[in-house]
């Protein structure tokens, strides 16, 4: 014992007399070491040879003129994949799992007589929300990740990194948060957890707070289903479809903007101090396994984001259709907070309906809009739409859906209020999770979870004053 | 309605709970905060050689005088201090408490300056909030993450966990002859105004400095390759030992090469330290190492270098303090 | 089973103990291996080609997620082989460093594989000379053989094994070349049918040397059975506070390799 003290005491000794500058001197001794042994054992054959693929592609990917086309390019190749790959597979799932599933389940379960509560409960309620997060999430998912994997596995994104570094710094954040938020325009929860690839926890936890504003993959359909509608149904026929699309890669960029905003806001307050080491490696490009890539990044990122999800979903779906049926003097729980928050709505420009969705389909921006169908029916004892209350549905034609839409009080200010609020809310619940695993901290899940929607209610207030003065 | 209601109820009962505690030890905090800052202030006098007295007491607080008396009274009932007519000093139980206290600082601003991007005129006045409220275990466990550092960022020795500390001469850079190399120990880092001017130049602890010239008003240094000059009242707040094994060499900053040029790294400044200079340790950048620029990100900053086969984009304000020797071509 | 306990030159040196703190279940298991190495240089590639990819790895992009863990068979010893975060150094205080530092040395894989980039040896060998200073059970995976040699790099891997005295294995994992010469290098070690002379540090400044063999002298008669008392020294300067403790408690006496036992 005595002995083991005394070896730290004179460990202690030595450090004092060694000064501060031992781990510069022991990484030097053995670099030297490894210069040495690499200089015996590495020849040059030849000489090098006179094309370098490697310093070409970098040329061009980090051009000053060609940089940024690229980066939009690939991203939109990305996400044209995604939606446009993701919905063949999407209405299958649906088919099976909702079109097909569902009613079987229903009359199987109706015909062993169980009663009517248990039944909507667990089928219309649990099964269903479920089969709707499985069928809309997990095709997109299943593209975009790998597609992302891919760039990341032939070294394309540390340099998107290093193009997008000086937007980052000026706020005080890692370049690498480009990265992080460009995984959130596939899924929030995915892209809190990729932020693992940044060193310094300041830097880390900027990412983790601002990757809400990235519009991920479930809050697309969303948004372009209601520019379609509204934006769309706003202007001349022939400009319908520019206007609309217009309209939701604004929202794309209002939100990029928002995470630097915040980002710059957070590094001047709580989150004080300059950006730290950026030193960031640019691997060489290699070509990607593109089997093996699709195969790990399935396993590892679609299933267990979609697990985090479903594990959400069931309770959700729950709650979905216990407030839509559970009556008091015939008028259901979910009529009467709709009708109670319809005040506040309406200031913000917004209705019941949505505030009530928002909170109902926490587990999955996906849910928002059926939910919403089925409560705009509900509330407005529309006939002939859905399956009954606490029925989640989906309409085949828009013009139904926009019929449907404006039956239950809906107008321009909705929708465009709608896409901002769709924006700016708490993230999902599979994202707030993540966050509170990412961070292991109370306070900085509440602030994740808080600030987007405060600045939802506030912009959504802003807008919607505005427009009735004007 | 409920929605932005629950919202409010949620972060109204985070507010109160924290304030509820905030207010039971509001009181019981700013007396612990009163008794550690007369400690560190009658430590410092007697470590500067002055007499710290009642009235050396209430201006460095800034407390009236009836509240220092009251302070001195119930510090001398918990046998902290000690009298001899006007003077105070601290009793060995004092002592060790001041260098606690002590020690929780320096670790503080050691943990801010090697762990997190805190700008360095703020770590004093973080160091000051948090060396009242950090435990004795909390404060080793910073000590176990830092690698149980001897020696603060400023240069002042680190007190250990039995409130041993070693001292290490030095001369203040005023007293230095001309044409003799030294190098910076220790930073004074208040006032605040001059400790910024001072690492405004490009001045570290550990940076080297040879003495050119010197006036009444001014000395002129040289650093890094670079002529600087600072006021009497500057240097007076640098401390400083000789160096004499140290080769003067034409340095000039990484930033400085253009792309596809090389240089062989001399050295990499003390402004870089803790995770930041053991990542650029850990690519390879270090002394006697070539180096090539080989493209610079859209606005000139990053710029990425070849280093031993590898590309690394390092930031401006980094590359500013590696200095290489130029290799002609 | 039979024979592992025939005579102990065979004997597993893993630190089972050690392994159960680490949260490693070693039941049904002969032999547990490390996989080190850079970010970047394939070492998910070459765990995949060891395990067939019958587990999954757990990347994110950059890192691993914890720990992986897989498992495979060779000359009827059953191996597991978990897969350590990718890790630049083992020497600053991140925690994937601590992550991959401490299995290393607490517990005593059998055999440590460092997969290298065999096109940035130089960088890589910063990692591959920090391991061989805490383990004498490595084998070198010098992976991406084939973009070294299109960048014309030729590398003489015998005179690479007998530099840092651990078996060499050129791969090209991808393709899956090299990889039954590496499992053949991996049963070698660990049954010490290969006997590992690492490469050791010397030419360190002088006041540190100095320090260093004072202290490594000191710890060697405290601890003789200890077969890393360099790199413990080396530590101790660094003010390592797992280190320090490991030898308070006298836990590091315990760090000791079968054939030392003798």
């Amino acid at each position: 014992m005595e002995n083991r003290e005394k070896i730290i005491e004179i460990a202690n000794k030595y450090r004092w007399e060694i000064g501060e500058n031992i781990h510069d001197a022991i990484l030097e001794s053995i670099y030297s070491s490894a210069s040495n042994i690499t200089s015996k054992v590495v020849n040059k054959i030849g000489e090098k040879s006179k094309f370098n693929w490697d310093k070409w592609i970098d040329k061009i990917v980090t051009g000053k003129l060609t940089g940024f086309p690229i980066m939009f390019v690939m991203l939109a190749i990305v996400f044209w994949i995604t939606i446009s790959g993701a919905n063949y597979p999407s209405k299958f799932l649906s088919w099976i799992l909702i079109d097909n599933i569902h009613p079987y389940l229903k009359s199987l379960a109706l015909s062993l007589s169980f009663p009517n509560w248990i039944v909507g409960l667990s089928i219309d309620g649990a099964y269903l929300a479920t089969a709707w997060v499985v069928s809309v999430m997990l095709p997109p998912m299943a593209i975009f990740f790998p597609l992302f994997t891919l760039l990341e596995d032939f070294g394309y994104l540390p340099r998107v990194a290093f193009n997008m570094d000086f937007l980052y710094k000026k706020v005080g954040a890692h370049g690498k948060q480009a990265l992080t938020m460009t995984m959130g325009f596939g899924c929030n929860a995915a892209g809190v957890v990729a932020t693992r690839i940044i060193d310094s926890p300041r830097e880390r936890l900027l990412a983790i707070i601002t990757n809400n504003f990235s519009l991920c993959n479930g809050r697309w359909p969303t948004q372009i289903l209601i520019a379609t509608i509204f934006i769309g149904g706003a202007v001349p026929n022939y400009l319908a479809g520019i206007a609309s699309s217009a309209a939701v890669v604004f929202i794309a960029l209002l939100g990029v903007t928002f995470s630097l905003i915040v980002s710059y806001f957070l590094s001047n307050t709580v989150l004080k101090g300059e950006a730290s080491s950026f030193a960031l490696e640019l691997p060489p490009y290699r070509p990607p396994r593109i089997l093996q890539t699709i195969y790990t990044s399935l396993i590892d990122r679609t299933l267990i984001v979609l697990w985090r999800a479903i594990v959400f979903a069931a309770p959700a779906g729950i709650v979905i259709w216990l407030v839509s049926n559970i009556t008091i003097n015939n008028i259901s729980l979910a009529e009467y907070f709709i009708n109670w928050t319809n005040p506040f709505g309406f200031f913000i420009g917004l209705n019941g309906v949505i505030l009530l969705a928002y909170i109902i389909a926490i587990p999955a921006n996906e849910i928002v809009i059926p939910t919403v169908l089925m409560l705009t029916v509900l509330t407005n004892k529309l006939s002939g739409y859905g399956s009954g209350a606490g029925v989640m549905f989906e309409l085949d034609s828009i013009q139904q859906t926009e019929y449907l839409l404006r039956a239950g009080g809906w107008t321009l200010l909705t929708g465009v209020n709608l896409m901002l609020f769709s924006l700016l809310h708490n993230p999902c619940s599979t994202t707030i999770y993540s966050i509170y695993k990412e961070t292991r901290s109370l306070k900085w899940t509440m602030i994740s979870t808080l600030l987007p929607i405060l600045m939802g209610f506030t912009i959504c207030f802003l807008v919607a004053t505005f427009w009735r003065a004007l | 309605m409920i929605y932005i209601f629950l919202l409010i109820i949620i972060l109204m009962a985070i507010v109160l709970l924290q304030q509820s505690s905030f207010i039971k030890n509001r009181n019981k905090n700013y007396q612990k905060r009163l008794v550690e800052d007369s400690l560190k202030h009658i430590y410092d006098c007697e470590h500067k050689k002055i007499d710290s007295t009642s009235l050396s007491l209430s201006g460095s607080l800034s407390l009236s005088k009836e509240k220092t008396t009251k302070l001195i009274q119930s510090m001398l009932q918990k046998h902290l201090i000690k009298t001899s007519g006007n003077k105070l000093s601290l009793t060995d139980e004092g002592k060790n408490y001041a260098l606690q206290v002590i020690r929780i600082h320096r670790l503080w601003e050691k943990f801010l300056a090697e762990n997190t991007s805190v700008q360095e005129y703020d770590w004093h006045k973080i160091a000051e909030i948090e060396e009242h409220k950090t435990s004795i275990e909390n404060a080793n466990k910073i000590a176990a993450q830092l690698g149980n550092p001897f020696v603060d960022p400023h240069g002042d020795p680190i007190p250990n966990e039995k409130g041993e500390l070693i001292f290490q001469e030095t001369v203040s850079l005023n007293e230095v002859k001309e044409n003799n190399f030294v190098k910076v120990e220790h930073i004074e880092d208040e006032p605040k105004e001059i400790y910024q001017r001072i690492f405004g130049y490009g001045i570290f602890v550990g940076s080297i400095l040879l003495v050119k010239k010197k006036s009444d008003e001014k000395i002129f240094l040289e650093l890094n390759g670079k002529e600087i000059s600072l006021s009497i009242v500057e240097a007076d707040n640098i401390n400083v030992s000789y160096v004499t094994d140290f080769i003067s060499e034409d340095v000039i900053p990484l930033t400085s090469l253009n792309i596809d040029e090389s240089g062989i790294i001399s050295f990499i400044s003390n402004g870089i330290r803790g995770q930041q200079r053991r990542r650029l340790l850990d690519f390879g950048i270090l002394p006697n190492t070539e180096i090539t620029a080989r493209m610079k990100s859209i606005n000139n900053d990053p710029t990425a270098y070849e280093v031993r086969g590898t590309l690394i984009a390092l930031r401006k304000n980094q590359s500013d303090l590696i200095f290489i020797k130029k290799k002609e071509v | 089973m039979k024979d592992i306990n025939k005579d102990c030159v065979n004997c597993p040196a893993h630190n089972i103990n050690n392994l159960v703190k680490l949260g490693v279940d070693m039941k049904n298991f002969d032999f547990v291996v490390a996989l080190a190495g850079n970010p970047n240089v394939g070492k998910s590639t070459v765990f995949n080609a060891l395990t067939g990819l019958k587990q999954h790895t757990g990347n994110w992009p950059g890192k691993t997620v914890g720990r992986a863990e897989g498992a495979f068979m060779y000359n009827n010893k059953r191996y597991k082989i978990v897969d350590l975060p990718g890790t630049y150094s083992l020497l600053s205080t991140s925690v994937d460093e601590e992550i991959a530092r401490d299995f290393i040395l607490f517990g005593q894989p059998d055999v440590t594989i460092i997969v290298v980039d065999a096109s940035t040896l130089e960088r890589n060998l910063n990692l591959t000379l920090q391991v061989l200073e805490i383990t004498d059970r490595a084998v070198l995976c010098l992976n991406l053989i084939d973009e070294a040699e299109r960048h014309n790099l030729k590398i003489d891997d015998r005179l690479l094994s007998k530099e840092l005295g651990i078996p060499v294995i050129p791969c090209a994992a991808r393709q899956g070349i090299g990889i039954p010469e590496l499992l053949k290098s991996i049963h070698q070690v660990a049954n010490r049918e290969f006997i590992c002379k690492p490469y050791r540090m010397t030419n360190t400044t002088k006041n540190i040397s100095k320090a260093v063999e004072d202290l490594n002298d000191r710890l060697k008669k405290e601890f003789p059975k200890l077969s890393n008392t360099r790199w413990i020294a080396l530590r101790l300067l660094e003010g390592d506070q797992s280190i320090i403790d490991a030898i308070k408690t006298g836990e590091i006496g315990n760090l000791t390799i079968p054939e030392n036992e003798n």
